[in-house]
């Protein structure tokens, strides 16, 4: 039996003496569009610099498409795609430029055609050869999902994508992710605070409150769960105030 | 991997405008050094000239033109003033842009989650940072040779390799500069005060740090004096024992045994003044290697 896309166990993360994750189990299996939810400084892009390798966990285990993120750091970086919040590319640097150079770095064979068939597939190939610095927030974030999954990963990790969209970027944004996961059968890993946008997209969601993973259910089953609440919101709303 | 690195960082500081005005002024300030050598040697040729007519008239032999009697490389000493001023403060400007943009705009995230190591970043940069040197210092030498080739009329073989041998002690001396650029990035984290922090460096080991040890006279900045200054005040007597650590210092001895301007007693000396030169990349290229190592690029996006 494959291993689950992402596997947290016991998983426990403190910056100096403040505990910033505890104890966190969670699966998510290959296929899922996984929205990660919680308020600021609920430790949700501490947990993904984890599982991107970028730091590792004071305690506890995390795998990424069976792989340890500690101990085979190379296997994970090798499957799976990132775009942080707010994430600037080269600007002095073509749209195809920093694509190839990030598709060069994952060891994709051909870094110059991946790039081309990269935007193509994002429809931006008319973004090329312009220089990223000439870009507004809309044509950015397109780059950085690009570079994310410029080497075709099976896992694709996304820190508030929203952040500076307008609502056309938006809902873009959206259509694009629901498109890697059916076209190339992407696992999606989103942070995110757009209830609305996560009642659309995701599969899945997981809820985290001061550092502890509260709630974890499928959208079908969490709004069977609180038939009383209007909206994905509300039950947010009321999770956390039934945690406080 | 290295390789990919130092290739895509070297593109992207061809394209950046501080990159390109900073290579132009080191460029022109070769140039500079190469006019004011031919503009001494043209007006102290042109007055010998006439005095040697005048000596041969009233029946004097007249002596050597002075000139002739100098070294041919003496004409590029300014040079040895210009690599630790323009030239240090250009590789402190280039290794801050080496990695200022990974750090303040959070792609030290985007390269961390792909498969590299930070071995392979750190010296992936610092190989971008020697190219983009080795061209400045190219071009600078290319320039001086050519000013040589208008004042002389002919290059020996021996200067060119003395010249050579300038520059690559230049190389390495600018290399130190280029390390304290990455570092104040590394442990800053902020664009400005990183910049001003390496400046900052900068300013101490270029102008404080002779102060302390030999720069009694004002002129010992200017010209390399090698041997220590005598005092009769103890303070002075025992700082003028760390000039040996006087790393400007013994750049500039060490050039001016290299362009053959220093007093014949100071060319046995040349290993040991080259020693601090050589010591001082080393220690900083080992701190870069371990900052690289311990920094926290999950947080690398402090952009103010």
């Amino acid at each position: 039996m494959a291993a689950p896309a992402i596997q947290l166990h016991a998983l426990s993360h403190r910056y100096d003496t403040d505990p910033v994750l505890r104890d966190i189990d969670l699966t998510i299996e290959h296929g899922e569009i996984f929205g990660f939810l919680g308020h600021n400084g609920a430790g949700k892009t501490t947990a993904i610099n984890i599982l991107t390798t970028l730091i590792a966990p004071t305690s506890g285990s995390a795998q990424v498409c069976g792989h340890d993120v500690v101990r085979q750091r190379g296997e994970v970086t090798a499957c799976i795609g990132y775009l942080p919040a707010e994430v600037r590319m080269y600007g002095h640097l073509t749209a195809a430029e920093n694509l190839a150079f990030f598709a060069t770095l994952s060891g994709v064979p051909h870094p110059r055609r991946a790039a081309a068939e990269t935007l193509a597939y994002l429809e931006c190939a008319d973004l090329a050869n312009l220089r990223v610095s000439t870009f507004s927030s809309g044509m950015r974030q397109r780059i950085g999902i690009a570079q994310a999954i410029v080497h075709r990963p099976q896992v694709l990790f996304l820190d508030e994508p929203t952040t500076g969209l307008d609502p056309f970027g938006v809902r873009q944004l959206r259509e694009t992710i629901l498109q890697l996961n059916a076209d190339l059968g992407m696992t999606v890993f989103m942070n995110t605070h757009l209830l609305g946008e996560v009642s659309k997209v995701c599969t899945t969601i997981g809820v985290l409150n001061h550092g502890e993973l509260i709630y974890k259910d499928s959208i079908e089953e969490t709004t069977r769960r609180f038939p009383d609440e209007a909206s994905l919101e509300d039950i947010y709303v009321r999770m956390g105030s039934d945690s406080a | 991997m290295i390789g990919t690195i130092a290739t895509h960082q070297l593109v992207a500081l061809r394209r950046q405008r501080v990159f390109a005005a900073l290579l132009a002024s080191f460029v022109l300030v070769s140039a500079l050094a190469g006019l004011l050598g031919w503009s001494s040697n043209h007006t102290i040729s042109r007055v010998y000239d006439e005095a040697a007519k005048l000596m041969v008239a009233t029946g004097q032999p007249p002596p050597p033109n002075p000139f002739l009697l100098k070294p041919a490389l003496s004409l590029l000493s300014n040079m040895v003033v210009y690599v630790p001023l323009i030239g240090a403060l250009f590789a402190v400007v280039l290794g801050h842009l080496s990695v200022v943009e990974d750090e303040a705009s959070g792609l030290g995230r985007l390269l961390f989650s792909r498969h590299i190591t930070r071995t392979q970043y750190a010296m992936g940069k610092v190989t971008s940072a020697a190219v983009a040197l080795v061209i400045a210092l190219g071009a600078s030498m290319g320039v001086s040779a050519l000013s040589l080739l208008v004042v002389n009329h002919a290059l020996a073989v021996s200067d060119v390799a003395r010249l050579g041998l300038f520059y690559a002690l230049s190389w390495l001396y600018l290399m130190s500069f280029v390390l304290i650029g990455i570092i104040a990035v590394l442990v800053t984290h902020r664009r400005s005060l990183a910049l001003l922090s390496a400046m900052g460096a900068w300013l101490v080991l270029t102008f404080v740090v002779p102060q302390f040890t030999s720069g009694l006279r004002p002129t010992q900045s200017l010209n390399p004096i090698i041997e220590p200054i005598g005092t009769s005040q103890r303070f002075f007597q025992i700082t003028a024992h760390g000039q040996p650590f006087s790393v400007v210092e013994q750049y500039k001895a060490t050039a001016a045994v290299i362009l053959n301007t220093a007093p014949a007693e100071a060319t046995g000396q040349l290993a040991l003044r080259l020693l601090p030169v050589a010591a001082l990349a080393a220690i900083l290229l080992l701190i870069t290697l371990k900052l690289v190592q311990r920094h926290d690029f999950s947080r690398s996006a402090s952009n103010e």
